[in-house]
């Protein structure tokens, strides 16, 4: 990139599931607040120098509606000459967020840009309150409108992924967030939510003491007759997060201290039926601008929208699971659509600097047939 | 003074049962039982047992709370760290192990902590409160009574009360209003006797009736039989019900009472050991709670075959269906036809309430006041439909008293003076009254405030009648419609009195409200599908269509009619019986009610204005999300899934109850809150305008017929349950014509309705379904 852009620091909220975890009655909007605070907070950036808070949302309405970034700002206390946009990409919202400052910075349009994300996936129901679908597409193209737990289906027995191997894969998630959060690595992330005299801080998805058995035990989610279960897939959750975006250049005249440097980025389109695999078009066509090969990335976060998508892409990629979601993913944590991006990238950020590795990948799947990818490195 | 708060101590199976029917009172409950760990260890800890309770609580069939956030209402804590607390109460109910002196010594400490005024009462069932307050401080024993619930809680309607000589009338008399009035109970005031009224009666009852069995050599299926239906004691008879309150709860009972009783009493003759009963529960098989009983489910082949013990060898073999002359012969002859049968139906029915009257005739009044009390104990506590005294009336005393003699056994001075006078209970000057034991009449008491349609029926003859149903003037002004069906179900002679009630009222100066109301178990359990499956299995279409239109018709009449028109219903108010609730101006619902719009079970959509009404009430709701999905995509799941609420609260949450709807707890104030409710809409009454409703059309069915296949997909819907689906989404989104920047007029889904009816009638799996469903009472998955 002409102007380097870094991750000068990312904070996220604890998640917690959705309708009965300890954010069901917190607001969305608020919720994010108190963690772009915390952002401010712990990375001392001086809030008259943002150029925009950029807040992804997959479904911006009620109390995520209007246009919830400026009023995340007017909440957060940021100043008044901060803008706010709010972006929609469904779950690759607020990793969309980070590529648009990016291409701000890169076009001299601003030096440093907030990207949250945020779903309250208890107050605002996955397709909103009113999904009113278009007849005619939905006769002619049905696929538009597939749901998700189907494409996670279609997945499996497109790519083969048998229900054993999904199982396996959720548990190693819960395993190894279960260790993360057990030594600690998960503390620095987390700013505390507090609601009235109320704190939480700490996550509620997790589960540690998940059997091979327990879950070979639940049946399938979607179909009858598959292999996709509530335990394979990641689930409804609360949450927010967001990372602190600036110019190489600002960040070190103002003394931050970047994370990681951005290397390449890209988004691409696949067979909505099939969304699940987004992520390999979308990396292929990213490690392509930074000449890079899947081989040379040490650190990877792949979301895990469910184990046989995150399976199918990690064998289309040839991915080394060793290197994949070393802090647990998505289905141990909890996926709050919007706020999964920025998550994961400034998580990608933080585990390449806090291992010393040289390069690191953040990677998701969209609803709709969409991946997204984001290719850091290690600034010097 | 009013109970607010409340404090139970003893989590177990009685107790936490009361602090959560306190709960689905509005009261806030303190829970306490004894501390786990020691004491500083986290509140989770000291407090297991009570949060315990809860937890299980939420998750018991049938549920101990109306609305699963009712829970919220109860605080767990122990006995140790949060004694002080029971300061904060007005009533504190003790339901702690059957052991005096641990009674006693809790009552020590509660002494200590609670405040002047607030009442104490225990929930004892087997000791006496002589004994209970003897030695306590005299503020104790003036706050002090027992308060007897019966398990579980929340469904049984008797509540035994026992005052001391001491307690002062104040306490006696406010958790008497409270628990009639909040708790929905039917009080009765007992004597500080062994057992009470209830048990005491009722263990006799099954005591005899086990023995009896055993002497006359009747099988448990045969024994069930008849002392079961035709006597009107619930269907368990008596060796079911011991399979469902537990084989180890009959010695313990046993034992209690009878160390409890004088020495004279009868029921010292009629025990004896009972081996097998004994070696049942020594082997696990303590009822259903247990790996069975005297019946038990044999799954060992594979199927599910009902077994029954045999009593004389104790081995289980497949349930039969008895035979007895004497059954047959009560079907038409009734009560009097079964007693006097020779065989052993017949001897066994005689022996077994012979005894019973004989016992509960000898004494009044030493359990209670009145013989009224003791009927209503039984029938509120063991849900008998008869008292013992009713009983006695339905053979005659005179009849009873001349078999008791020609036996050799001694004839009750009481129910001598009833066999002279000529019966218990008489009807004069269109009052119910009943026999003192001083041989004169008295008017049966009702608790200020209660109307009964019963009371009703005996000062006056209906304003009209059918086959079906019945006006009734229950004063003000207000005509009270009765269905009187079978299950009350909804039939063309109903929706004619339907009619004929408008007609009646309307233009009236006399009449200015109707109530919707009856006295059956159930309010309506809907259309009558026997008719309709009549008319579609012999093609008569117009006849259904007609049936359809004519209700939908009278629904709406009522719905536009010029005065008030309240629902009042108790227990099942499904289909068109839920339908007539979504017509009226406002529900006054008991809160037992369960209410739901079951049309898609037997494989159509409501087409009484269900649809529409349930649409129209979902989308005035504020408290719903605006835009014109919410209240589509509710009332799709509600209806599509039959969604049956469990109680009046749960109602509320489904849309059948608006906010403003009320709902009562005592069954038998209900009427009388529905008339008050009726009156008070009838000063300045303005029907309601013709609504329009904002659907989203197409748009909206894409997103309705995509769920269902989602649904379909996960093996959740029927391939039929796919095309039922269908014909809702069609209704419930306003058609292909609607838009939803243009409202479409009621008459329109009306309209969809009755062509979505109409379409799915005429298939075969729907008649299936109707048919399975008339036959088994289950829901047909086709």
């Amino acid at each position: 990139m002409q102007r380097p852009v870094v991750i000068a620091g990312y904070a996220r909220s604890p998640f917690h599931f959705a309708g009965k975890g300890a954010l069901v009655k917190m607001r969305p909007d608020e919720l994010a607040a108190q963690v772009v605070r915390g952002l401010l907070e712990r990375t001392g950036v001086e809030p008259a120098d943002i150029e925009d808070l950029i807040v992804g949302c997959a479904f911006p309405e009620g109390e995520q509606g209007l246009n919830v970034a400026r009023l995340i700002g007017f909440l957060s206390d940021l100043p008044l000459s901060v803008a706010g946009v709010t972006v929609n990409r469904f779950c690759g919202s607020s990793m969309q967020a980070i590529h648009i400052a990016a291409g701000q910075i890169q076009m001299g349009a601003g030096e440093v840009f907030i990207c949250a994300g945020v779903e309250s996936m208890s107050r605002v129901p996955m397709a909103g309150f009113n999904p009113m679908l278009n007849p005619g597409l939905a006769e002619r193209f049905p696929q538009a409108y597939v749901s998700m737990g189907e494409t996670a289906e279609n997945v499996a027995a497109k790519y083969g992924i048998p229900r054993q191997r999904q199982e396996a894969f959720a548990l190693e998630s819960h395993c190894r967030a279960a260790a993360a959060r057990a030594e600690g690595r998960l503390r620095e992330e987390i700013v505390p939510v507090r609601r009235g005299n109320e704190t939480v801080d700490a996550d509620g998805c997790i589960r540690p003491d998940t059997t091979a058995e327990a879950l070979a035990d639940l049946k399938p989610a979607f179909k009858a007759d598959g292999t996709v279960t509530a335990g394979t897939s990641s689930p409804l959750t609360d949450g927010a997060a967001a990372v602190l975006v600036t110019s190489e250049d600002y960040a070190r005249a103002h003394g931050l201290k970047p994370l990681a440097r951005l290397r390449a980025v890209a988004v691409a389109g696949c067979a909505p039926e099939i969304m699940g695999i987004g992520p390999v078009v979308a990396t292929r066509k990213a490690l392509a601008r930074a000449g890079l090969d899947t081989g040379d990335i040490d650190v990877i976060e792949l979301n895990e929208a469910f184990a046989s998508q995150a399976l199918a892409c990690i064998d289309e990629l040839k991915l080394d699971p060793a290197r994949i979601n070393i802090d647990g993913g998505a289905i141990a944590l909890g996926h709050p659509l919007g706020a999964t991006g920025a998550r994961i990238t400034g998580k990608a950020a933080q585990i390449m600097q806090r291992e010393g590795k040289a390069l690191a990948l953040a990677t998701q799947c969209i609803g709709g047939g969409q991946g997204i990818a984001t290719v850091l490195e290690a600034v010097a | 003074m009013t109970i607010t708060r409340a404090a139970v101590i003893g989590a177990g199976v009685m107790g936490s049962g009361i602090a959560a029917h306190l709960a689905n009172a509005g009261v806030s409950v303190l829970l306490l039982d004894v501390p786990g760990g020691t004491p500083g260890n986290a509140p989770g800890r000291r407090n297991a047992l009570a949060a315990g309770a809860i937890q299980r609580m939420l998750k018991a069939d049938p549920a101990p709370f109306m609305h699963k956030r009712f829970a919220r209402r109860i605080t767990p804590g122990n006995t140790e760290d949060d004694l002080p607390r029971l300061a904060e109460v007005d009533w504190i109910i003790e339901a702690v192990v059957e052991d005096l002196d641990v009674k006693q010594d809790l009552y020590r400490r509660i002494e200590a902590v609670r405040r002047d005024g607030s009442i104490v009462s225990s929930n004892t069932s087997t000791l006496p409160l002589a004994r209970l307050v003897a030695g306590l401080p005299a503020r104790f024993v003036e706050d002090f009574l027992i308060t007897h619930f019966f398990n579980p809680p929340r469904y049984m309607r008797l509540l035994e009360l026992v005052a001391g000589p001491h307690t002062r009338a104040e306490a006696v008399a406010t958790i008497r209003d409270f628990a009639d009035r909040h708790l929905g109970k039917g009080v009765v005031m007992c004597h500080d006797t062994p057992g009470f009224v209830a048990n005491r009666i009722g263990s006799f009852w099954l005591q005899c009736a086990v023995v009896a069995a055993l002497d006359l050599g009747l099988s448990v299926e045969e024994a069930d039989a008849v002392m079961s239906r035709p006597v009107g004691i619930p269907k368990t008879g008596v060796f079911g019900l011991l399979d469902l309150v537990g084989l180890d709860l009959m010695p313990r009972v046993d034992a209690s009472l009878a160390a409890a009783l004088p020495k004279d009493d009868a029921y010292h003759a009629i025990r004896r050991p009972w081996p097998l009963l004994e070696r049942l529960i020594a082997e696990g098989y303590t009822g259903r709670k247990g790996k069975g009983g005297f019946y038990r489910l044999d799954t060992s082949t594979g199927q599910r075959i009902k077994q029954a013990i045999d009593l004389k060898t104790g081995t289980y073999a497949a349930a039969a269906k008895p035979v007895l002359e004497s059954l047959q012969m009560s079907r038409s002859g009734g009560l009097k036809a079964l007693v006097e049968h020779p065989d052993r139906g017949g001897r066994y029915a005689w022996s077994v309430l012979s005894q019973v009257f004989a016992y509960a005739a000898a004494h009044v009044p030493e359990i209670a006041d009145t013989i009224v009390d003791v009927d209503r104990a039984l029938k509120l506590g063991y849900n008998w439909k008869y008292g013992p005294f009713e009983l006695i009336d339905r053979l005659g005393p005179a009849y009873v008293a001349r078999r008791l003699a020609e036996d050799g056994r001694e004839v009750p001075t009481l129910l001598r003076t009833a066999a002279e006078a000529g019966a218990f209970y008489r009807v004069e000057g269109g009052r119910r009254r009943y026999l003192e034991v001083s041989g004169d009449y008295r008017d049966v008491p009702r608790p200020e405030g209660v109307l009964l349609l019963e009371d009703v029926k005996l000062a006056s003859t209906p304003l009209a009648r059918n086959g079906s149903a019945s006006l009734w003037d229950i004063g003000d002004g207000v005509v009270c419609l009765e269905v009187h069906t079978k299950l009350n179900t909804i039939d063309p002679d109903v929706i004619a009195m339907i009619e004929t009630a408008i007609r009646t009222i309307t233009g009236s100066d006399a009449y200015r409200a109707l109530v919707v109301y009856n006295e059956g178990e159930h309010f309506s359990a809907g259309a009558n599908l026997g008719l309709a499956l009549f008319a579609a299995n012999t093609g008569m279409w117009p006849m259904i269509e007609s049936m359809v239109e004519q209700g939908q018709k009278a629904y709406r009449k009522l719905k536009g009619a010029p005065f008030p028109v309240v629902a009042a219903p108790s227990g099942l108010a499904l289909g068109g019986g839920c339908e007539i609730l979504l017509n009226a101006d406002a529900v006054q619902a008991h809160a037992e009610s369960y209410v739901g719009l079951v049309e898609a079970g037997v494989g159509v959509v409501p087409a009484w204005s269900g649809c529409t009404e349930l649409l129209s009430r979902l989308a005035a709701d504020p408290k719903r999300p605006g835009g014109p999905m919410p209240p589509v995509i509710a009332a799709f799941e509600t209806i599509g899934m039959a969604k049956v609420a469990k109680s009046a609260f749960e109602a509320r949450d489904l849309g059948f109850l608006r906010e403003s709807d009320g709902i009562t707890f005592n069954r038998e104030r209900l009427l009388a809150d529905a008339k008050a409710r009726a009156l008070e809409l009838a000063a300045d009454y303005q029907p309601p305008a013709p609504a329009e409703l904002v659907l989203p059309g197409p748009s909206g069915k894409a997103t309705l017929d995509f769920a269902v296949r989602d649904l379909r997909a996960k093996g959740v819907a029927t391939e039929h349950d796919t095309r039922v689906a269908a014909a809702l989404a069609e209704v419930l989104t306003g058609g292909p014509g609607a838009d939803h920047t243009e409202p479409v007029p009621a008459d329109t889904v009306l309209a969809l309705e009755r062509r979505a009816f109409m379409a799915l009638v005429r298939t075969e799996a729907t008649l299936a379904r109707m048919e399975h469903t008339l036959e088994t009472g289950k829901p047909l998955r086709n």
